[in-house]
């Protein structure tokens, strides 16, 4: 089986955060107005988080603005948390949310030590006639449960459906989520980290590759590659 | 034993007890139901449009997913050359504004008072038609069609600001301005540099040095995803190669933090800094000889034709910028000019890029000479990886232009005066304001604004908003009414990408000349909504025959066939393709040959539509001959023009105001879709509220913690921001986005944020005439909350 | 005599017998708390928890900070009176049933601040149909319904003479007490059963109320967030349950004596021994939170200290201190002279503090480390509705009035222990302490 995993290069990311949108469109996910974005509402699979760095020639802080999905991490501590197994992790390593199970507790939220689960705080709502550009190929999540980047898993059912009906395997390139596909600076690759010919299997083993909060032992899917100078 | 008084106590008790519980337990299920949405999913047949997105002028090309009659996904064309199958975050979020609650209803006639939604009432396109043709025609008969006048804005190089700008020559005006003047300065320094009226390309993916002069080329630029597609190739796309990125701004701006290195100068001074790193150059002998012996004039002092001595580059260099000179103007240490400009002249392919920010804010022109010197004396001008020109697509000419009224017309001097009194400027929409209310040299009749709003996007908003009161006839283009909509007396929503057929040349910045097709997605708009040029076409046919003879198509799509049978009668280029193709073509037009893939007329027509377009791919690097037009042949060195412009006099406590345009919010839309408000500042919780960066330093002087509200206040006006107190920007300088504090724009527009542009001091540019937008100071204090804030 | 004829006590009936003015006016004011409390919740099961404040990524807020405060007064009544129980503490005996009352109660509520806090409560028997074993909040689930069903079954023996009492005394209400009094006699044999059964109760009834806390404590624990991640936690929230629970029962039964004149049965050495307990209490969790801030401090781990810091001097310092303030330093001052510990209003205003002092240790834990996460990012602060603090305001309310409603049906001060103390403990102890002697008689 799969083991399915992203590869952010942030030697070409440019911070300018059409991956965010993507995302949102691709997923349904309802607009926040200013009021809930000011209270901390907004709902964002995908954000950019600030991590610090200090530039070569000079004393002023420089920023690296690195784009933070879920992680889809092999060993998820916010599985284990879930009363009622709404999230648990498949067998290609997706760390799926069944909106249909979860009753909104919020464990899996405060567990992840990435903090990129979303809550619906609210009964997502689109003015009309807003509702007509949601796509079919997504459910739109009701009011009280949690949901997160699903690296696109609607795309890779699309994708195995066409390939089925074609009469062939699955293609590297058949599958890319929203936001690797929409990467300007083409920054983002996907695939299968345990094919060894993969793009990703490829770069994440580039002497520039590193993982967030490797040290939890959480066993992240989504390899950065630093920015700068060294490294192939 | 249970006496009959105790049961019937008992059953009445029961039953109320069940009605209460079946009526709470209804209740409460319907509280849950209240959880899910009512959302009714698309049905239908599902297929593929090919566009092309208009939401700012980098053209690219999209591929639009329908289901049934709704568009549900919108995603960029692989065969583009420009979007590649990628799409910024604003072309991403175009469903929203096709959908946007709150689009004009239809035509709006406006009845009460002027500032107000609530003024306007419905009309049908008949009546609004009829009646702005009828006073058009009024006009012209009258013997004054140079009164009208059209403003175009941002949006693309499609076939509406085209059909609009023809429709105004053939009605008989030359008073065509342009609001959004991001391109100017950079065209205006390579007219003198190189004699092409242009906006000049940049080959960034090929190149292995740039030196960024406060440009936003990661951000808000002419062609974003085309600029960071090149990006990502100039860093990694090339095996063994690594393109390096020096930033130098008085802020850390999005490019800046991309850059491996940022240097921060006082306010100001990015011109002389890049002129300390040629003086540097020049000084070291680390220019390119030969390019400089065979293409360039003006390095040496030479005598002009009237026997006056004009001064060299090299003596400007070596009398104003000097090391110690450039090193107290910008605050940069003398070592990092020095290695700046060794690596700058030993790096592979250098180039330098002067600092546009954005549709709305085009930089100074001493900074775009200063990188055209740069790039002139280390051989980056047409050459790969440096400055090229694009060639204009071989689209065929229109019908000529009526003479009589209309040649009159159009011989009677601008309004805004440019090209005359002020000969280096193509537009000067504060002018034309001014103008207006003199009624000098003569009254402004109508005024017609297609994707303009000057009252919030010029830089004298408030002498604009005076202005519109003293026309006759303002109508607006504009889909969801604007500041200077809510102004206008009427109101023609004109339709989005998705809702028409279209055709878009080149965008700004692009070096090949490209035409992109767009097939109406919807087969009827959203709203009662037209394609502006097709209104056009309309007013045209009511005004005059002549006009409709200048004009003769029917709508959009007889307009599309014309131009593309004459671009099949170019006998240039290809349809767009993968990159095997483009290779392909390349190989075979660099060795002579022309292999379009098409035959005919119409078969250019179909695989021009299944592909998304028309292009030529093959860019031939030296041809002097085009990219040259200066009266000496050569590159000029313009040392004579090297002067900076006067710093504004520094006010004690004053901060100088830099101006930026966030990529979502830039020439000033993109504030009415939710999703480009949330994204306006990646990692610093900035949205839906205009910001104002402060140093600590500067921060703890005046008493301000961060996200404390502040007051900037400039001699013309003053606005309320959030204070960001961060080391983001240098001590000397205040940082605020233009892009928000709309009145019009819809919810979630509307009353959000405050407009900087407002601040804005009347200061020119002495050397052509454009607004100044960095010279203005402001003071800056503490404030209370504004009112409807969070 | 028996029981049922004699007639002192006549105290601690009166309450059962008469429903007074104070009881219908504290009746009334918890009508109105109940009432907005309703109105709160019915407000965010129709709009969903965006009437909180919760935000991303302070996801848990107030209901989590009462759902483990509620559960930690319960500690009081059961725990406590178990182990005085067990060793054989002879001044327990007006108290342990006040004290079994408000863990019985309190449970409830602490349920139902879980079931405030979920986005979708129609889905609340998930958790049985669907559960997830692996989970803490099933083992939440699984140990406070345990500790619910002991505890009243640990109320509910003692309780039976009691019943059996009212039984003969209020014929009107016998329809109640007569079931209940399960035919009581006060035989012998029966009485040689139901203090086996206390006693088992009482044994088995410990570990049952340990387990609670420390798996609402593992909650935290079992997560990798900073400062949550601890080893200590579990014993820490026992200990700090215990320490809330004397609390309750000093506020309780000072309410119950004021209230129903019962100066001659809780008095003033009563509140001297609670007040030791709680002194001793307090200097037990002042040292469990010393030593996890001073390994927190020590080992320096950059993501611990931003959490270490926002408590100590960022912006959740005046809640920290005040904290500290109210839960060590006014306890230890009030109550480590005998002089004022004697005295009632010291033992009360020192649970008062205690109590607001360990609510705020509660928020404290649950909201820092979530406002302050490992990845920086968005963080809005986390500031409370009405609708949270309304249905805080309901549930104490509504709780309280529980409590008075059961006073009026059951004593609160157990009669049949109380007058077993008066005949029978002199002897018993001073056989007891006979037997600690050495043996030989009294010398040569």
């Amino acid at each position: 089986m799969a083991r399915w995993g992203m590869v952010i290069d942030l030697d070409r990311c440019t911070a300018c955060q059409a991956c965010v949108v993507a995302c949102q469109v691709e997923n349904n996910v309802p607009p926040a107005g200013s009021v809930d974005a000011a209270r901390g509402r907004a709902i964002s699979w995908l954000r950019l988080v600030p991590l610090d760095g200090r530039e070569a020639h000079g004393t002023r802080p420089a920023l690296r603005l690195v784009p933070l999905p879920c992680q889809h991490c092999d060993l998820p501590p916010c599985t284990p948390v879930c009363p009622v197994y709404a999230t648990q992790k498949d067998e290609e390593g997706f760390v799926a949310q069944i909106y249909p199970r979860c009753i909104g507790c919020r464990y899996c939220t405060t567990a992840c030590p990435y903090t990129v689960r979303d809550f619906n705080w609210r009964r997502p709502e689109w003015p009309a006639p807003m509702e007509q550009s949601l796509s079919p190929d997504v459910s739109v999540r009701p009011r009280g449960v949690v949901e997160k980047c699903t690296f696109c898993h609607h795309r890779l059912q699309l994708a195995r459906d066409q390939a089925r009906a074609e009469g062939r395997p699955l293609r590297e390139q058949d599958y890319v989520p929203a936001c690797v596909q929409t990467c300007p600076a083409n920054a983002m690759a996907f695939g299968d980290l345990d094919d060894p010919r993969s793009t990703v299997a490829r770069l994440s083993r580039s002497p520039r590759a590193f993982r967030l909060l490797e040290e939890l032992g959480t066993g992240p899917k989504v390899v950065y590659l630093s920015k700068g100078e060294w490294g192939a | 034993m249970l006496g009959r008084r105790r049961f019937l106590g008992w059953t009445v008790g029961a039953a109320a007890g069940a009605a209460v519980g079946g009526g709470a337990s209804a209740g409460l299920r319907a509280l849950f139901a209240s959880a899910e949405s009512p959302i009714v999913p698309p049905r239908g047949p599902e297929r593929v449009v090919l566009s092309v997105c208009d939401l700012c002028s980098g053209g690219c090309g999209v591929r639009v997913r329908m289901v049934g009659d709704r568009a549900v996904r919108v995603e960029g064309n692989p065969l583009h050359p420009v979007s590649g199958g990628r799409l910024c975050p604003r072309g991403q979020a175009a469903l929203q504004a096709l959908y946007h609650p709150d689009r004009a209803e239809g035509p709006l006639r406006r009845r009460g008072p002027r500032g107000d939604l609530s003024s306007f009432v419905r009309a049908t396109w008949d009546e609004a038609l009829g009646e702005i043709g009828a006073r058009l025609a009024e006009i012209r008969a009258a013997g004054r069609p140079e009164a009208v006048v059209l403003m175009t804005g941002g949006g693309g190089a499609g076939l509406g600001p085209r059909v609009a700008r023809r429709f105004l020559s053939a009605y008989g005006s030359s008073n065509h301005v342009a609001l959004h003047r991001g391109d100017e300065a950079a065209a205006i320094a390579l007219l003198l540099a190189q004699g092409v009226r242009t906006a000049p390309a940049l080959d960034l993916q090929s190149a292995d040095y740039v030196l960024s002069l406060g440009s936003a080329l990661l951000e808000a630029w002419s062609a974003p995803v085309h600029a960071t597609r090149a990006y990502g190739e100039f860093r990694r796309g090339r095996t063994g190669r690594r393109g390096k990125l020096v930033h130098v701004e008085p802020r850390l701006s999005i490019t800046a933090v991309s850059a491996d290195e940022w240097i921060a100068v006082r306010p100001g001074t990015e011109g002389v800094f890049a002129l300390g790193v040629a003086a540097a150059i020049v000084g070291e002998g680390l220019h390119s000889k030969p390019f400089v012996a065979e293409r360039i004039a003006g390095l040496e002092d030479e005598r002009d034709a009237d026997g006056r001595m004009r001064p060299g580059l090299r003596s400007v260099l070596a009398q104003r910028y000097r090391l110690e000179q450039v090193e107290a103007e910008t605050g940069v240490p003398g070592d990092v000019i020095l290695r700046v400009a060794r690596e700058f002249a030993s790096a592979g392919a250098s180039l330098a890029i002067g600092p546009r920010k954005g549709p709305i804010l085009p930089g100074r022109l001493f900074d775009h000479l200063a990188a055209g010197v740069l790039n002139a004396l280390v051989g980056a001008v047409d050459a790969p990886g440096g400055l090229l020109v694009a060639d204009e697509p071989p689209l065929p000419a229109w019908p000529p232009l009526p003479g009589g009224v209309s040649a009159a017309g159009r011989a009677r001097p601008r309004l805004d005066g440019a090209g005359a009194e002020r000969p280096l400027l193509a537009s000067d929409p504060e002018r034309l304001a001014e103008a207006i209310r003199a009624r000098a040299p003569y009254r402004a009749e109508a005024l017609l604004l297609l994707d303009a709003d000057p009252v919030f996007a010029s830089a004298a908003p408030e002498a604009f908003a005076a202005a519109i009161e003293d026309v006759p006839l303002v109508v607006s283009f504009a889909a969801i009414p604007d500041d200077t909509a809510l102004l206008a007396d009427w109101i023609l929503p004109g339709s989005h990408y998705l809702e028409r057929a279209d055709l878009h040349t080149t965008p700004a910045g692009v070096p090949y000349p490209l035409v992109s097709l767009a097939r109406p997605a919807l087969p009827r708009p959203v709203r009662d909504a037209r394609p502006a040029a097709e209104v056009f076409l309309e007013l045209a046919r009511r005004v005059a025959p002549e006009l409709a003879a200048a004009l003769p198509w029917k709508d959009l799509d007889a307009l599309l066939h014309w131009e593309m049978e004459g671009l099949h009668a170019a006998r240039r280029g290809a349809v767009m393709g993968t990159a095997f193709d483009e290779a392909f073509v390349r190989m075979m037009e660099g060795a002579g040959w022309w292999a379009p893939g098409y035959r005919t007329a119409a078969e250019l027509w179909t695989r021009a539509h299944e592909s998304g377009g028309w292009w030529d791919p093959f860019y031939d690097h030296g041809d002097w001959r085009r990219v040259l037009r200066t009266a000496s042949g050569r590159i000029e060195l313009r040392g004579d023009l090297l002067a900076p412009p006067p710093a504004a006099p520094d006010r004690d406590g004053t901060l100088a105001l830099l101006l930026f345009e966030p990529l979502p919010i830039a020439g000033g839309t993109g504030a009415e879709l939710p999703f480009l408000q949330a994204i306006l500042d990646p990692g610093h919780e900035a949205h839906w509220e205009t910001w104002a960066e402060i140093h600590p330093d500067t921060a703890a002087r005046l008493g301000v913690a961060d996200r404390d509200w502040v007051r900037l206040e400039s001699p013309r006006s003053s606005l309320v921001a959030r204070a960001r107190v961060t080391a983001r920007v240098v001590p000397d300088a205040v940082a605020v986005p233009v892009g928000l504090g709309k009145r019009g724009g819809g919810r979630w527009a509307s009353n959000i944020g405050a407009n900087p542009l407002r601040l804005l001091a009347p200061t020119r540019d002495p050397l052509c005439g454009l607004p100044d937008f960095g010279a203005t100071r402001v003071r800056v204090m503490r404030a209370r909350r504004p009112n409807g804030s969070a | 005599m028996p029981d049922h004829e004699r007639h002192d006590d006549e105290r601690l009936f009166a309450p059962v017998m008469r429903v007074g003015r104070g009881f219908w006016m504290l009746a009334a004011c918890a009508g109105v708390l109940g009432f907005l409390g309703l109105v709160a919740w019915l407000v965010q099961l129709r709009r969903g928890l965006s009437v909180t404040g919760l935000n991303v990524p302070v996801y848990w807020g107030l209901y989590i900070t009462h759902f483990v405060f509620f559960i930690g007064i319960s500690h009081a009544g059961t725990l406590i009176s178990a182990i005085l129980r067990l060793s054989n503490a002879e001044w327990r005996r007006p108290i342990t049933r006040a004290a079994e009352v408000i863990t019985v109660l309190v449970l409830f509520f602490g349920m139902g601040c879980i079931l405030l806090d979920l986005g979708r409560p129609d889905r609340a028997l998930f958790v049985l149909r669907h559960a997830n074993l692996r989970s803490p909040l099933l083992w939440d689930v699984i140990a406070v319904t345990t500790y619910l069903t002991a505890s009243t079954i640990y109320l509910y023996l003692p309780l039976i003479p009691d019943i059996a009492l009212l039984r003969d005394r209020l014929p009107q209400r016998r329809w109640l007490y007569r079931p209940l009094s399960l035919g009581w006699a006060g035989t012998p044999r029966q009485q040689r059963i139901l203090h086996r059964a206390i006693s088992v109760m009482a044994v088995l009834v410990i570990p049952i109320a340990v387990s609670v806390h420390t798996v609402v404590s593992w909650v935290f624990a079992m997560t990798v967030q900073p400062m949550w991640h601890s080893t200590i936690f579990g014993p820490y929230f026992v200990v700090g349950a215990i320490f809330s629970g004397i609390a309750a029962i000093i506020l309780a039964t000072a309410i119950v004596r004021r209230a129903y004149r019962l100066e001659a049965y809780l008095k003033p050495v009563h509140f001297d021994n609670l007040g030791i307990l709680l002194l001793v209490m307090a200097c037990l969790w002042f040292y469990f939170t010393f030593a996890e801030l001073l390994t927190t401090y020590y080992g320096a781990e950059p993501s611990h200290m931003a959490v270490f810091l926002s408590k100590t001097e960022g912006r959740f310092a005046p809640s920290f201190w005040t904290m500290i303030v109210a839960c060590f330093v006014v306890p230890v001052a009030l109550l480590a002279r005998r002089r004022t510990r004697a005295t009632v209003w010291a033992t009360v205003v020192a649970a008062l503090s205690v109590e607001i002092g360990m609510w705020l240790e509660r928020f404290l834990i649950v909201v820092p480390s979530l406002s302050v996460p490992r990845l920086p990012m968005e963080a809005a602060p986390y500031a409370p509705s009405w609708v949270e603090w309304s249905l805080f305001a309901a549930f104490v309310g509504v709780f309280v009035l529980l409590y008075a409603v059961f006073t009026k049906l059951f004593p609160i001060v157990s009669i049949w222990e109380v007058r077993e103390g008066r005949d029978r403990s002199i002897a018993d102890v001073a056989r007891r302490v006979e037997s600690y002697l050495p043996d030989g008689g009294a010398g040569p």
